[in-house]
């Protein structure tokens, strides 16, 4: 009996007479190009957006105080590093995790209807945070808060019943998805409310759920500012990986089973750091729909359905789209603000309905 | 020389129901073989049995004479690729894309296509002449171009066997022309090739071997003329005698 198999069938090994010479693909030099170009705008619109507010912060005075040392006025200062400079950074934040968890949710369902929110991921987290809140504010594990860790729990225990309820024979039916999400979100969300009634310290939890529900950042503290950030890290270098799983399970589930993926352990993968993602956004800014959905749609369009190109540009996008989004809903009204969330329904909204429209036919009942 | 693929004493059960009973087949290497039998015999079920998709429920698979069933499912698609009968893709893949799927089993977690990978992808691409429509989007293309994209895709696994379940499938007869000289280009290339076929006008003059499944029987293998005998199929695909022109007269 043989010890060892031929690897392959010789003649498919060869390479034929004149093979073209392997090249680098011109897209692997584009994509750093686009990148470069997605980072420059991601920090030309956050210096944008410090600079904007009631007292106006000149984007020029910011860039002589960092680079020729012509210091701010107290007052500046304060405004900047205080208030605005947090939020701007908590809604590039928000906007990249919202992101990044919407390709990858979209790459699991095999669709491009689905982000955090659709699928109910927002609301488990923002229940799971709400409970954190209400009743164990002052909770924490190794200096992560009780309402950041109930809001992953609550994440990924809605996405594991959703994507439980929405497969079937190895596919997921796109309406059940959507109305299992719905349905589960709407549960969800709504359950939140029996927790601030029935809280220790209702009004102050109303307000400030009420504030998470229509999704709007906060100003958070620098020290939470570091450990989402730190968080967003791991999950992008945990997702990185994830991505060619992603492109594999495209093919669906008897193709990446045959070609040696372990289909069931890369999916709680994806849905294990979707989740945090998830949480991470929800944790700085509530519930915001549809950012998730847009950002990696847009760039699909521009780049292709390649998951592994599509992670930088998408993260960069959907903390850019965010950073501008947000910006918009705290000046446009001024001195009123509106929460991020409820521009995001307006823009977000007739978006989904015209993606439902163009794949109508694909998706009837 | 001993057979590339063994089966020995080869089960299937779903639930109470028996789909393949103690099966067996030898798999010479370099030959093309048919897998024939009628609706519900089990012949997918066989091949992705043979893919290793599905664990059989009795009996064992041996690649030149080692446990397949036992080989980490990495190694497991080195040797042996499935080409199914459909293949959805959800976003607008392009045929390159789809074809460099193929190299997953050779890459690691964060390794990207080597030059390796490429030369495979490129051969692959050659092979099944799909040079023109690279940069197609697969979602687009026609129903015998997409089954060339699979079985380049299954080729770009550089695989011992290659499987191909229903390869001519709702293909018009010029299609299926097509794909038998693809396959007979294959078979010239080296690749062993096992195919289960529905349209049995095919197989004769185009493959070596055939396998007759039936439901529940051990599977009978032969040449074409042993095979495709009015009375075995008659009897096989339970049709009366005369009621289909297969069945007048040996193919």
């Amino acid at each position: 009996m043989p010890t060892t198999v031929q690897p392959v069938t010789p003649m498919l090994a060869a390479a034929p007479a004149g093979a073209r010479a392997p090249r680098i693909p011109a897209s692997q030099i584009a994509d750093l190009g686009i990148n470069a170009v997605l980072l420059l705008v991601l920090l030309a619109s956050i210096l944008f957006s410090v600079s904007l507010g009631a007292i106006r912060i000149p984007p020029h005075d910011i860039l002589a105080a960092i680079f020729a040392r012509h210091p701010l006025t107290e007052t500046q200062q304060a405004i900047l590093f205080s208030i605005r400079l947090p939020r701007v950074l908590a809604s590039a934040i928000v906007g990249a995790a919202l992101a990044l968890s919407g390709l990858m949710f979209q790459g699991l369902f095999r669709n491009p209807m689905a982000d955090s929110y659709i699928v109910g991921a927002s609301g488990g987290a923002a229940l799971g945070a709400c409970i954190g809140i209400v009743f164990l504010s002052r909770l924490a594990f190794f200096g992560f808060s009780a309402p950041a860790m109930l809001a992953f729990l609550g994440a990924f225990l809605t996405m594991a019943v959703v994507y439980w309820l929405a497969r079937s024979r190895g596919r997921t039916n796109v309406v059940t998805l959507l109305l299992a999400g719905f349905v589960t979100s709407a549960i969800l969300t709504n359950s939140t409310y029996l927790f601030e009634l029935y809280g220790p310290d209702s009004t102050n939890s109303v307000r400030i759920v009420d504030a998470w529900l229509h999704g709007a950042i906060g100003i958070p503290q620098w020290r939470q500012l570091g450990a989402t950030t730190l968080l967003l890290a791991l999950a992008i270098v945990a997702a990185i990986p994830l991505m060619r799983r992603l492109n594999t399970l495209a093919l669906g589930d008897e193709y990446a089973h045959q070609l040696g993926i372990r289909v069931e352990t890369t999916r709680i993968a994806i849905i294990l750091v979707g989740s945090l993602l998830t949480a991470l956004a929800v944790s700085l800014g509530g519930l915001i729909s549809f950012a998730g959905l847009i950002v990696p749609h847009m760039a699909r369009l521009i780049l292709g359905p390649n998951h592994t190109r599509l992670l930088p540009v998408a993260t960069l996008g959907g903390a850019i789209f965010l950073v501008l989004t947000d910006t918009a809903a705290r000046t446009l009204f001024a001195p009123s603000e509106l929460p991020v969330g409820v521009l995001m329904v307006f823009l977000g909204g007739p978006f989904f309905l015209y993606l439902l429209r163009k794949s109508k036919r694909e998706y009837t009942l | 020389m001993i057979p590339l693929v063994q089966i020995r004493d080869l089960s299937f059960h779903f639930g109470e129901r028996a789909i393949l009973n103690h099966i067996e087949l030898d798999i010479d290497q370099g030959t093309t073989g048919a897998l024939i039998g009628p609706n519900g015999a089990g012949k997918t079920t066989l091949l992705r049995i043979l893919a290793g998709t599905l664990t059989p429920s009795a009996g064992e698979v041996l690649l030149e004479g080692r446990s397949f069933t036992n080989m980490p499912r990495r190694e497991r698609a080195k040797h042996i690729a499935l080409v199914p009968q459909s293949l959805d893709v959800p976003f607008e893949f392009t045929v390159q894309q789809i074809v460099e799927q193929g190299r997953t089993p050779y890459l690691g977690m964060l390794r990207g296509l080597m030059r390796e990978d490429r030369i495979a992808v490129d051969r692959a691409v050659d092979l099944t002449d799909l040079a023109s429509l690279r940069h197609r989007i697969f979602n687009e293309l026609s129903g015998g171009e997409r089954q060339r994209v699979k079985i380049a895709l299954g080729l770009a696994q550089q695989p011992r066997l290659l499987l191909l379940d229903e390869p001519t499938q709702s293909l018009d007869i010029g299609r299926q022309v097509e794909l038998i000289d693809l396959l007979a280009s294959l078979h010239h290339e080296g690749v062993t090739v096992l195919a289960s076929i529905h349209d049995l006008h095919l197989v004769p003059g185009n493959f070596a071997a055939v396998h007759l499944l039936e439901p529940g029987q051990p599977l009978v293998s032969g040449s074409p003329e042993i095979i495709l005998t009015p009375s075995q199929l008659s009897r096989a695909f339970h049709c009366t005698p005369g009621r289909h022109p297969l069945l007048q007269e040996a193919l």
